[in-house]
């Protein structure tokens, strides 16, 4: 016989509802924020990865290679502890007083994330046919207004599905932020256990929002498939 | 306006382009043709250095293109390309396709763009396609629409690379129309192309390339009458007649 009382009620209302709910909104507001930043960088990096010119080619490898093998825990680990010894000292200021904690998880989930977004992206374009980068090199388009105009636009509608799954990655992965105190989803459930010895129930609906998340976002990903991917296809 | 002097490309060892020699006048329309793999692809694709030359001296609108100072993405935007696979960008309707860079590259106020984007579609027959996108265009609608595009940004000289090869023979007529009506304009055109009908009505010149040689350079009533070189005679008996 299973010895244990559940008690759905204690997380369904009341004050550890409340922390739940103020977990999934730092979980959201992280991870949305982390996505949009991840996203611009990832552009970036994946045409300093397309560059003609070999010096940034081989720091957009290098970053690419550097940020995608290493643990996410120990990035997070390096902006947080590591980053106040590098940081000049007004910075760190400044990060203190607005949510150093956030930002370090932030800064760490952008990067780590940044770099599958830029191969993502990088496929994306590879798969864009060579004579659309020469249809517009005739027009009198410069290698990065071409990009920007013409092939960039083209290969982020491809690349929309993977930019989808890697949200739902750093939305997963955002949970180690609370490693740094960060008071996302996974650290109020681990305060509502240590609070109520509930750990069964904080837990359950801790996975249970993710998966919500993540249900929501895959069908996100079809609905873009099925209605926008097919009309824009079909060259 | 375009003059080629002693020109050389190699592809690895392919020797593509071999010592080219030819000058081509404003508002003239000159008809590059040969056999396939002979480098008439090749060179007009020098003209506007989406291939680099090797060797020699090529001269574009006053532009030197064996200077590496001359600003080719400048003088690329004096020239008119069309491509045998249209190559219009398929994220962007019609209208779009052609007022892109008049408004980002010749910073073209948009209305006055539109305007002049509809007036272009006019002249290639297709204004009542300025919204759909190019996937919803037959073949050859999508290079009337390429041309229109090209003819955006009042090039000095266009260039035509094989323009009808991809198209079902019905729609042939309609694209060499359009550029006849622009060769009559007094447009400077190089062509290349396997229509001999254009190439005899329409051009001033015939350049007839193989192996990377200009090997026959004659007025069209004479290179069709009496092709001097061997396989100058093979090559039209081919185009002309197909089955035999």
């Amino acid at each position: 016989m299973l010895n244990y009382d559940f008690d759905w009620a204690i997380i369904t209302s009341g004050r550890y509802f409340e922390w739940l709910m103020a977990g999934v909104y730092t979980t959201v507001q992280l991870s949305v924020v982390s996505i949009v930043l991840a996203f611009l960088l990832g552009l970036i990096i994946a045409v300093m990865r397309m560059s003609h010119v070999s010096p940034i080619r081989w720091f957009a490898y290098a970053y690419l290679e550097f940020t995608r093998n290493t643990p996410l825990l120990v990035q997070i680990f390096f902006w947080y502890f590591g980053s106040y010894q590098v940081l000049p000292r007004f910075i760190n200021e400044w990060l203190v007083t607005w949510n150093f904690e956030f930002a370090a998880a932030v800064i760490a989930l952008t990067i780590y994330t940044s770099a599958f977004i830029a191969e993502d992206i990088r496929s994306g374009v590879r798969s864009i046919p060579r004579e659309q980068m020469e249809a517009a090199r005739s027009s009198g388009f410069t290698f990065l207004r071409a990009m920007q105009y013409i092939i960039l636009p083209q290969a982020v509608r491809i690349t929309i599905p993977p930019l989808i799954n890697q949200f739902l990655n750093l939305t997963k992965n955002s949970s180690l932020a609370m490693t740094i105190g960060v008071a996302e989803l996974t650290y109020q459930a681990r305060q509502v256990e240590s609070y109520t010895f509930k750990g069964y129930e904080a837990f359950t609906a801790a996975t249970i929002v993710y998966l919500g998340m993540s249900l929501v976002i895959a069908a996100l990903v079809n609905i873009y498939n099925r209605k926008v991917l097919a009309t824009v296809k079909g060259r | 306006m375009i003059r080629f002097e002693g020109v050389h490309k190699w592809f690895h060892n392919l020797h593509v382009l071999n010592d080219i020699n030819l000058h081509v006048r404003q508002g003239e329309v000159v008809v590059v043709c040969g056999p396939s793999g002979s480098g008439k692809s090749t060179l007009i694709r020098t003209i506007n250095q989406l291939e680099p030359i090797d060797k020699g001296k090529l001269i574009v609108d006053g532009m030197d293109l064996s200077d590496r100072r001359t600003d080719i993405t400048k003088l690329r935007a004096e020239i008119g390309f069309v491509f045998q696979q249209f190559n219009l960008y398929p994220h962007l309707r019609v209208l779009n396709n052609i007022t892109l860079a008049p408004i980002k590259i010749r910073k073209l106020a948009r209305k006055e763009a539109e305007e002049q984007a509809m007036a272009l579609l006019e002249r290639v027959g297709l204004a009542e396609k300025r919204d759909a996108y190019p996937a919803q265009l037959s073949g050859g609608q999508q290079q009337r629409v390429a041309i229109a595009r090209a003819l955006a940004m009042k090039p000095k000289i266009m260039l035509f690379d094989e323009p009808t090869s991809a198209l079902d023979p019905e729609m042939i007529g309609e694209v060499l129309a359009v550029m006849q009506d622009l060769a009559q304009s007094g447009m400077t055109m190089v062509v290349v192309t396997h229509e001999m009908g254009f190439a005899s009505e329409v051009s001033d010149r015939i350049v007839f390339i193989d192996e990377g040689i200009i090997l026959e350079e004659a007025e069209p009533s004479e290179f069709f009458k009496a092709p001097k070189h061997e396989r100058a005679k093979q090559f039209l008996k081919q185009v002309l007649s197909p089955m035999h």
